[in-house]
């Protein structure tokens, strides 16, 4: 046991053959302190553990569970861990937060980080807790849905026992499959194809330990102070209506990706509102384990059944493949999270098969922007991967547009081979910026830019200097944040988010750090992430949107054109580079690379 | 509403605040008008609809209201000389950053952005051998609601110097559009928001100001979306508001931290003087809009 927050050790599990074996691995105070937990310390294992140039799939690729300080504590929305590996759809450096019981009980069985690496003979399992590891056979839970694993697994093994499983997709290795725990996921980058290389379908965990905070007291006045600002007006769009909120705000300020990002308003945009289903549909309120917002917001679905929605799923699975019925996106989620797959990813890459089909690129007369009936169809597809249109879609949009050719990339959705969230990037240009840069690709939550063009404070229409410091503001807080961990939709209720945070940690860990000391860390974490793609062989081209998005302006609701060239992105781009201290192309100075302490 | 540029440059903005109000018997400038003062109005109205500079021309030492954030004051270098002199010294203040500018005076509390585009769109979609589009309207030519090519910045400083202080001096020397009220309205969108060219009224003396102080504040639909929608808030609203302030106020909402605006689907502002104008849409969102 070290100083409040750590066990100072991470578990590095091999599963190959038929045993596990367990190997700790000591994180020291300073590495720690440089990167906290969360994505920021595992950026730093897949520095150290990770074989340069591995395939994302190989037996040697690692993929780590991590942990943060504050997970077992009582502050509000805590419960939370990073899955870090290389993806399988970037090539680079992925990282999925989730949340969910499985970050207390897998913190509790003694380590910061349960990393996992090798390939089982047959489809396993592996349970981790204090007493160590084992490997177990699992071949009744072949093929079922992530949701259903976790209670089998349960059944067999105990209730004591927390998993986080992969589904279908994810044991074919479809490369955006998902890892979910408790209904959550995380989703992006492909983490489930990764387990499922590893032939594991799920990792369960059992608490057996307890972890200590430097200042119990400090910590408790700190949780009762943050859980009472979690109930004020920063969070209330979360509480009330959820994330889904945001579908008819966006559409009203023409920032709502449309059939393939071909537009950027949805004419049914009022059929999927979170404010028409909430008066219609909405059954239930839930939460992610420690927390007292709960954002999730619950639907019926007609004949039966209920779906948790979020802005990002129905975003991609309505607007952006032109569906507009309710339950026909209720349904394609549902069918996501059964097979378990990235709702982004699928929709974006279904979306791009469907623009694919009206040019005569594709061969599928079925699969037309707006049939319901054939977005399904083709999830099943992609599930499967069944041979042709699923084997194709399956290796999301970039990969699939090498295939088809034909200039097809130009329109296919993704940066690094990541599809795009849903924010459109001519209408928030500093929010285009954030896309084209971050480390894991086109995502939203590792910077969130869009915050500032949303914010009245800078024009969203004419990137520039301003939207590249707003970019930056948001990518540091946004590793922070991922890395000590506390939920992202809690970011309003801080007035110096720095200072509180450092505070926080304070408590916990018993640390001396300020604010300068965690802009440092925030910093140093954008950059390892950075180094460890240049690794693995990013280059400034990466650096870059889909080339529609810089050769077709938008006409907006408005009247107004929103432009975004490429000589304006490339500007932002170099600025970015400039503020961040890298050269031209986008590589850190030698000195900088000192304090990354990746060095062996 | 769309904001105007042009294929090769920016349009830009000149209001001439530096006339000597004499009949108003105090500064027209500083005048209330629905939430702000008249030249506030005038020049956040050119703000929100050309991309280029908005530039405000006033006389030497002459004291002004608050004026929205990003727009430039310039002085006239000599006071009384007339417009003439403010075009002269508005059109050189922009001429490297904009091709052509609108050139309005400061009272003008119905200037209609939806006039300001027509007027900039004539010039920019002329022959370039055509240096003004001067409005011939509800009576008269109003070379104080015209559109300009900022080229012609020496030619006016030049006529200004010879004292050759009537706009008409200038209109002889160059290539001058004269679109009338009817040739105006064949644009829908004025036709639609400022039927009667409304733009063009100014506020001369205390019974005109008094007449349209009378006139209710614009109509203008708002919309509440989000957390902000709860309790019934849904759906559009048409309510009389010259503000954003005065908006948010109407449909029961504070413009804190906590809210934005995006003024026609576009513009997204919580600057809680932003005038509004006649068949404006505003919709009010989260802050934290995203996530
Ligand atoms: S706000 Fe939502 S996502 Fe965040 S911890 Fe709470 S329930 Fe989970």
């Amino acid at each position: 046991m070290t100083a409040g927050g750590y066990f100072g050790r991470a578990l590095i599990v091999d599963v190959t053959g038929r045993a596990a074996t367990g190997t700790p691995l000591d994180l020291d105070e300073r590495v720690r302190r440089a990167y906290l937990g969360g994505v920021g310390l595992g950026t730093w294992l897949l520095h150290r553990l990770a074989p340069a140039g591995a395939d994302p799939l190989a037996p040697a690729a690692p993929l780590a569970f991590v942990f943060s300080p504050l997970v077992g504590t009582p502050l509000t929305t805590s419960a939370k861990f990073a899955v870090v590996a290389k993806s399988p759809l970037t090539g680079l450096l992925t990282d999925a937060l989730a949340s969910s019981q499985f970050a207390i009980s897998g913190k509790l069985t003694g380590h910061d980080a349960i990393v996992i690496r090798g390939r089982a003979d047959e489809l396993s399992v592996v349970l981790v807790d204090s007493d160590g590891v084992r490997l177990e056979p699992a071949p009744e839970l072949a093929g079922l849905p992530a949701a259903e694993a976790e209670t089998t697994a349960r059944e067999r093994f105990g209730r004591g026992w927390r998993t986080a499983a992969i589904g279908p997709a994810g044991e074919r290795q479809v490369r955006y499959a998902t890892i979910s725990h408790d209904g959550r996921h995380a989703g992006r980058g492909g983490l489930g194809a990764v387990l499922g290389a590893k032939n594991i379908k799920a990792v369960l965990v059992r608490a057996g330990t307890k972890v200590a905070v430097a200042d119990q007291a400090g910590v408790l006045a700190a949780a009762r102070d943050l859980r009472g600002r979690s109930f004020g007006p920063a969070t209330a769009k979360y509480r009330e209506l959820g994330t889904l909120a945001n579908l008819l705000a966006f559409n009203a300020v023409s920032t709502l990706p449309t059939r393939n990002f071909t537009a950027a308003t949805f004419e049914a945009a009022p059929r999927l509102a979170a404010e028409e289903l909430h008066e219609m549909r909405g059954v239930a309120r839930n939460s992610c384990a420690s927390c007292s917002i709960g954002c999730e917001h619950i639907y019926s679905r007609k004949g039966g059944g209920s779906q948790r929605m979020e802005y990002e799923n129905v975003f991609a699975l309505g607007p952006l493949c032109g569906v507009s019925d309710p339950d026909d996106v209720f349904a394609a989620s549902a069918r996501c999270d059964e097979l378990g797959i990235d709702t982004i990813s699928a929709g974006g890459t279904i979306a791009w098969a469907m623009e694919c089909v009206e040019r005569g690129l594709i061969d599928a007369p079925w699969l037309r922007f707006g049939d319901g009936a054939a977005l399904l169809r083709a999830l099943d597809a992609i599930g499967a991967r069944e041979p042709g249109l699923g084997e194709l879609l399956a290796q999301g949009s970039r990969h699939a547009a090498a295939v088809v050719g034909h200039d097809s990339i130009d329109f296919a959705p993704q940066v690094k081979g990541l599809e795009l969230p849903g924010y459109e990037p001519r209408s928030l240009q500093a929010m285009a910026l954030g896309l084209a840069v971050n480390s894991r690709g086109a995502d939203h939550n590792r910077s969130g830019a869009y915050e500032a063009d949303l914010s009245g404070e800078l024009d969203r229409l004419a990137g520039g200097a301003a939207h590249v410091a707003a970019a930056i503001g948001t990518e540091d807080r946004a590793a922070v944040m991922d890395s000590m961990i506390l939920c992202k939709f809690l970011r309003g209720v801080f007035t110096e988010p720095f200072d509180e945070w450092a505070a926080l940690l304070a408590a916990v860990t018993g640390w001396d750090v300020d604010a300068a000391e965690l802009r440092a860390v925030a910093r140093r974490i954008v950059l390892a992430k950075r180094v460890f793609n240049l690794r693995e062989g990013a280059t400034a081209a990466d650096d870059r949107l889909p080339a529609r998005m810089l050769s077709t302006p938008l006409a907006l609701g408005s009247g107004r054109v929103a432009a975004l060239t490429a000589e304006r992105l490339q500007s932002m781009v170099d600025g970015y580079y400039a503020a961040r201290g890298l050269d031209a192309a986008g590589r850190p100075r030698p000195a900088d690379l000192a304090g990354l302490l990746i060095d062996g | 509403m769309a904001r105007v540029s042009i294929s090769d440059g920016a349009a830009a903005g000149i209001v001439l605040a530096g006339g000597r109000s004499s009949r108003m018997g105090e500064p027209k400038a500083a005048l209330e008008w629905h939430g702000s003062t008249l030249l506030h109005r005038t020049a956040a109205l050119l703000g929100r609809t050309v991309d280029g500079p908005v530039v405000v021309v006033r006389a030497p030492g002459q004291e002004l209201p608050a004026l929205p954030a990003g727009v430039e004051v310039v002085e006239d270098p000599v006071e009384g000389l007339g417009p003439m002199q403010g075009i002269a010294t508005g059109l050189a203040t922009v001429a490297a950053r904009a091709p052509i500018a609108f050139v309005c005076s400061t009272d003008m509390p119905f200037l209609h952005p939806a006039f300001v585009q027509r007027v900039l769109r004539v010039l920019a979609d002329l022959d370039p051998a055509v240096d003004v589009v001067l409005p011939v309207a509800r009576g008269f030519p109003q070379p104080l609601a015209a559109g300009y090519r900022t080229a012609l910045a020496e030619l006016v400083a030049k006529l200004v110097a010879d004292g050759q202080l009537r706009p008409a001096m200038l209109f002889k020397q160059c290539r001058v559009a004269r679109p009338d009220d009817a040739e105006l309205l064949t644009d829908a969108p004025l036709a639609r928001l400022d039927p009667d060219l409304d733009s063009l009224v100014n506020v001369n003396a205390p019974e005109d100001y008094a007449a349209a102080r009378r006139r209710p504040a614009p109509q203008i639909t708002v919309q509440r979306y989000g957390a902000l929608a709860s309790g019934g808030h849904h759906g559009p609203q048409a309510v009389r508001a010259g503000t954003l302030a005065a908006a948010a106020a109407a449909t029961g909402l504070v413009l804190d931290r906590h809210v934005v605006a995006a003024l026609n689907g576009d513009q997204i502002s919580r600057d809680p003087a932003l005038p509004l104008v006649a068949g404006d849409v505003v919709a009010f969102l989260s802050a934290d809009a995203g996530g």
